[in-house]
Parts: C-alpha cells; structure tokens; sequence
C-alpha cells in the first residue's frame, strides 16, 4: 500500500511538474540537454535482447543531445560485482543498472539518486514522463525501495510458459495447462517418451536456481521464504508441498538438469526436445527466430500454470537509475537517458527491436499481440506477480547463495526436502540477525 | 683478485626488483591480512570493524571450507600421480633417440594445452560434455555408448574435472621431465645401459635420482595450481551441481566477489597460502635430501 500511495504521489508530481513547465515554454530533449552537451556517461549492460534494442536506439540520442553514453557489456553473473565494487572505489559508473533483487543493496548504500531529485526539476523532467503509465508491480519491485522510487524499469521480464503446440496437439492437447497440477498429472505423463520431455525447469547452481527454480514452486502453492517476522517460512506446509511438487516433477524432466541453465533450457525447447518450459519474457525472440529455434512455428505462449494459492508467475527484471557518485552534469545526463530509453514515446520502438517495455500504454494496441505472441501472458502476469518474489533486501547476495547450495542439494537428492529447508532457514536467519532484523535496527522491509 | 662491488650497485640492481615485489607481492599481502582481521562486507561498509582472529575461527570451523579442502585434496591426489605417470612416459619416448621431426613436432603440440586459457578450456569443456549437444557423447555413440551426464550428475562432473586437469596439464609435466632427462649424463646412461637390458632398472637407478629436482618443481607447481583452481571449474560447472565441484579457489571466489565478505575471504586466502608454504617446505624438505 505504501509503495502504492509513492507510485501514486510521483504521478502527481510528475503531473504538477507538466504544468509548471507547460506554462513557460515546451520542453524538448534537446533543449534540456545543452548543458550536458559533450558529457559521457558509463553504464552496464548485458548481452540480452532488451539491451541490444537500447544499444540500436542509442545513435538517435546521442544525436539529440549530444550526450554520449557509454556501455560495456557484461556477463549477468558479473553484473553485480561489478558495480558493488565501482560503487565502493567511487569509480566511472554514472548509472546503475539494478536487478529487483539488488535494489534494497544498492538503497541502503546510498548508491542511488532517488527520482524526485529530477522529477521535481522542471528543467530535467520530461512533462509526458507519467510514471503512472508503468506496470506498478514493476516500478515497485524494480525500481522501488522502502517507499522511495530510484530506477525507471528499463529491462522487464516476466515468467511465461513458453509451449510447443505441435508437440502437445500431437499428444491430444488442444489446450496449455491451466494448473501445475494439470503438468504433472496430465501434461506430463503424456508429452514424456521416445527421448522427449514434457518439461524444463532451469536449475543450475546460480541465481538461476534461487530465482528461476526455487522460488518458482514456492509461491504458486501458498509458500514464500519469510513468514511476516522474517523467520523462515520454508518449513510451512505450504513451502513444503511446493517443494515437493518440485522434486516430483523432475521425473518428466531431462536429466541433469540442475546443469541447465537459461541457454540450456531456451535450447531445448527450441531444439524441439521439450514440450514446455517457463521462461522469461526476454527469450521470446530466441525461440521464435527460425535461426535459433527448429520450432518457431510451433511455438505458443501463455502465463505460467497456477498453483494452490494462485498464478504468482517468476517475476524479474531491470530498472536504470542515476548513481550518486556521478557529478551534477553526468547526473542530469544520465537521468534524460534514463528518463528517455523508458519513455513512451520511445516504447514501441523499444517493443519493435526486441525490448520488453513496462509501459502500459505500449501494450494497448489489441494489433500487438498478433505480432508479439507474449503481450496477453505478460500483461495477464505483471497483474498477478508479487513484488517480494525474491526478497529484495540487502541481504539477498548472501542469502541466495545459501539457497542455490541447498536448493541444487534437494535436487540431487543429497539431502531430503525438509533437512534442505531447514538448513537454509537456519542459515538466512543467521544472516538476517547479523544484519539487525531481529533486534529492531532494521526494519523489515523486502 | 677479489672484486668489491660497491653498496650502492648492488642497490641499483635489487633495488627495482625488491620495490616491484613489495609493491605487486608483500604490500598486497598485509594488506589481506590486514582485512582477514576485520568484518569487511562491500554491501556493509558502515558495519565494518575489527574482529581479530575471529575470521580465522570460522573458516577453521566451517565445514563447507573443509570440504573444498577435502575435494581439492581428492583433486591433487588422483591428478597429480596420473600426470607423472603419463608426462614420465611421454618425456622417455621423447627422450629415446631418432625420429627427430616428429619429436620436435610433439614438443611443439605438447605446449598447446597449457597455453590455452583455463577459462577456455573450461567454457569448451562445458560444450564438448553437453550430454544431448556435446561431442564427446556424440562420438561415444558412434561406438554404442548411451551418453553420459557428463555435468549434471555430481560424481560424473568431478571426474570430468579431473580429466580435464589431466589433458590440461600432462604436456606440462612431460616437457619437465624431459628437461630433467637431458640432465642425465649420456656416458652413465649408456654405460647403464651395457649393464642390463632393463628400461626399469635404468630408470629406477640412473635416470630418477636426476629427475627429483623436476619431481620436486612439479609437485610444487601443481600443489599451487591445484590450490588456485579457478577458471577452468568455476566456466564448466561453476562449482556445481551442488557443491561437487566447488574446490577451494571457487569456494573463496564466492566468499569475496559474490557474499562481497572480504574479511571472510581474505582469511581463507591466508590459511591457502600458509598451506601452500607448508606443503612447498616440506616437499623440499622429504625429496632434496636425497639430492643433497
């Protein structure tokens, strides 16, 4: 609800500020950024669709502008590291590319400038900025901390169940499963045989297993990590039977697939090896290009299966927000790219190269959906996800390493369902108590 | 006639080698042990504070730092000895006289896996033992062996680390030896050799006791390499699945870059170097006393 009433008084500052500045002139981009003509900003970028899309786009600001922004290109797995570490030496970065999970770390650092710095500068701030046009579960959860907004979502996935229809009219389906129930009952049994698998879960020991793997079967089925006084709630019924149901639903599954990781999984439902896969909205183009994917005709979408307790899809993504250690022109230059990249304006070309906006307006043409196979299911999910999919507090990084070690164990079987939670519950309130969540200097925020 | 070299040459010259190591080896040294004694977490620079030796305790207790221990160990004791037996054979081969063309083209292709990166050998790794994709199952095939689960299953993923090490660093040990067998005085080997027909008996009396000096280079060397296995594990399995494959290297790497603990993982680097000095003492000590 707090985040909620923030998102709601950004809008209106947002509003306040289209007015003030409608009554003294227009204001264009190129306008309010001559006095950062010639500033160079460093930013980090990955190697995956949405920046690819940024990077096509990039020429056009920099010609507007005069601007230059300048990205490397790093692998996900380094991306935090990265940063934490320029953050700390005080180094080049000028904007901070942030996963969900990260926020509540880089906030707390002071790493961040929040974004009514720049809303609330009428030079700055873009009159058709409308932060109420975002998703608000993804301008919270990727850009939003204890109440105060830093990063403009930028890189926006959701978890869809990606399908081979061909695979699943053969096998008598006409429809994808509608529960997790239907999966491994139905689905299952019926789409594994003669060396295919009726599905895929990405469990490799990374924050793929935490985020991709582990927290996927927890939520669904009522579960989640912590309880409401931060202990852990892996040991309830509900985080059990969602566990569970994991291990269960390894059998209609290939084979080491605690070694699969997204390009694993993406390529074996692309290779036409498995009938089903939940994945992140990002990896529409790959399975859908016939250079990358022997079953592109045959693919589907849809949002992922609901469990007990609901939908509650794999919720992730990436939001940019200016990094206070930039100088006073870099940050003014890095909020107008920001601002810029995750405008409406900009949306549909974003959509068109390959990005995923989190702009509602870019999703309103029914037409769309024709072209981009994924825009109901996407919609459908950033309407039934939860912010705290995985908890987005400092402690995350310690925490999820945690996870991967004893998630991927329960996967092998090294150690039972219950002894693998316990163990991690044990451990994270370990963490969580040397961080003060216990004793009242912190508060218990995700 | 004796030659008094003044102070100050002397200076000159160790002078430029004593500051770069200072400043590249011994300044960066106390400054982990500097770090090992406090909490130090990137994420929680405002909680940061002297610990004393309390980092040291809890390594020293942790159970997930001995098992890294325990399958680098495991790692060292299975790879090391195949590499002496097959770089020993090699480096004998090579050493035998003739065919100079084809030895010389050998030498040559012997250095080619260690000039490639581990971080590469590691990435090609994963690919080549891809069990559906992989070409390694794809030529077992061909031969009527189902494919094997090279990454996924945690037994299979060690063992492919071990061969791994063992393609990686064999021609190493085998360009080694076979300088240590050029050593070997040609007249006491020939004359050895009119003595008995045995190629054991030469090697065992003549040829090894010239060969302790590379043994005991090697043992070293390995010891450290096996110890700071990082890139090769940390590209194929990342340490997985599970923990089977997270040797000590990937274990501290975690720690520092990942946890951002690096108090933590600075105590754990400081432990691996005094191990590392230990097992170096003591090879000299046990093996160079038959040389002296």
């Amino acid at each position: 609800m707090k985040l909620k009433m923030h998102v709601s008084a950004l809008a209106l500052a947002s509003a306040a500020t289209v007015g003030a500045a409608g009554t003294v002139q227009a204001w264009t981009l190129e306008e309010a950024a001559k006095p950062y003509a010639g500033t160079e900003l460093e930013v980090l970028f990955l190697d995956r669709p949405g920046y690819n899309a940024a990077i096509k786009m990039l020429p056009e600001f920099e010609a507007a502008t005069g601007i230059k922004v300048n990205y490397t290109t790093v692998p996900y797995e380094n991306a935090l590291g990265e940063q934490v570490r320029d953050f700390v030496a005080g180094g080049d970065l000028d904007i901070a590319l942030i996963d969900l999970v990260w926020i509540g770390n880089f906030a707390e650092n002071g790493w961040l400038v929040p974004s009514e710095t720049f809303i609330n500068d009428a030079a700055l701030a873009d009159p058709d900025l409308d932060m109420a046009d975002f998703f608000p579960l993804i301008l919270d959860a990727f850009g939003s901390w204890n109440g105060v907004n830093y990063g403009l979502p930028f890189d926006n996935y959701s978890g869809l169940l990606f399908y081979n229809k061909c695979m699943l009219e053969a096998a008598g389906f006409t429809a994808p499963p509608a529960t997790w129930d239907d999966v491994m009952n139905t689905y299952g049994p019926a789409l594994t045989k003669d060396g295919k698998f009726a599905y895929a879960l990405q469990s490799k020991r990374n924050e793929t297993q935490s985020a991709d793997s582990f927290a996927r079967f927890l939520w669904p089925f009522g579960g989640s990590f912590l309880n409401a006084e931060f202990k852990s709630n892996l040991m309830s019924a509900e985080s059990q039977a969602g566990l569970k149901f994991r291990q269960d639903l390894m059998k209609f599954m290939p084979e080491g697939i605690v070694a699969y990781d997204h390009a694993e999984t993406v390529n074996a439902f692309a290779q036409g090896d498995v009938a089903m896969i939940t994945e992140w909205s990002a990896f529409y183009s790959t399975v859908v290009s016939p250079e990358t994917s022997k079953v592109a005709d045959c693919v589907a979408i849809a949002p992922e299966p609901t469990g007990p307790a609901g939908r509650k899809p794999a919720l992730g993504g990436f939001s940019l927000a200016v990094a206070t250690q930039a100088d006073d022109a870099e940050k003014a230059a890095g909020w107008l790219f920001i601002q810029w990249v995750t405008s409406k304006a900009k949306s549909g070309q974003y959509l068109e190269m390959g990005g995923v906006p989190g702009r509602q307006s870019a999703y309103a043409d029914p037409a769309l959906a024709e072209t981009y196979k994924f825009i109901p299911a996407l919609v459908e999910s950033w309407k039934d996800g939860v912010p705290e999919f995985r908890p987005r507090f400092a402690e995350w990084p310690a925490i999820t390493e945690i996870v991967q070690e004893w998630g991927t164990k329960m996967m092998l079987g090294e150690v039972s369902i219950e002894e693998g939670s316990k163990m991690i519950g044990e451990k994270m309130e370990a963490v969580l108590a040397e961080a003060g969540y216990y004793d009242g200097k912190k508060p218990l925020a995700q | 006639m004796t030659l008094r070299v003044p102070r100050r040459t002397i200076a000159a010259f160790l002078g430029p080698a004593v500051a770069a190591l200072a400043l590249v080896g011994i300044a960066p040294l106390l400054y982990a042990v500097w770090k090992s004694l406090h909490y130090f977490n990137l994420t929680k620079l405002a909680q940061q504070r002297f610990v004393g030796l309390d980092n040291y305790a809890s390594v020293l207790t942790d159970p997930v730092f001995w098992q890294a221990m325990g399958r680098t160990a495991l790692l060292f004791a299975i790879s090391v000895p195949v590499q002496i037996a097959l770089g020993l054979t090699i480096a004998l081969v090579l050493h035998r006289p003739g065919l100079t063309f084809w030895k010389t083209l050998t030498r040559l292709s012997l250095v080619l896996p260690m000039a490639t990166t581990y971080a590469v050998v590691g990435l090609l790794a994963q690919v080549m033992l891809n069990e559906k994709y992989g070409v390694i199952n794809q030529m077992l095939g061909w031969i009527g062996v189902d494919a094997i689960n090279f990454i996924g299953d945690p037994t299979n993923a060690f063992i492919a680390v071990i061969l791994w090490d063992i393609w990686q660093w064999t021609p190493f040990v085998a360009l080694v030896l076979l300088a240590g067998l050029s050593t070997v005085p040609p007249e006491i080997e020939e004359a050895a050799k009119l003595e008995t027909r045995s190629d054991w008996t030469v090697l065992r009396h003549v040829q090894l006791p010239f060969l302790v000096p590379s043994l005991v280079a090697i043992l070293i060397l390995r010891t450290a390499d096996t110890l700071k296995l990082f890139d090769m594990p940390f590209t194929m399995t990342r340490g997985g699945p599970g923990s089977a494959t997270e040797f000590i290297a990937v274990l501290i790497e975690r720690v520092g870059n990942r946890q951002f603990d690096i108090g933590l993982a600075a105590a754990q680097s400081i432990i691996m170097l005094a191990l590392t000095i230990f097992l170096a003492r003591l090879y000299i000590k046990v093996f160079y006393k038959e040389v002296r």
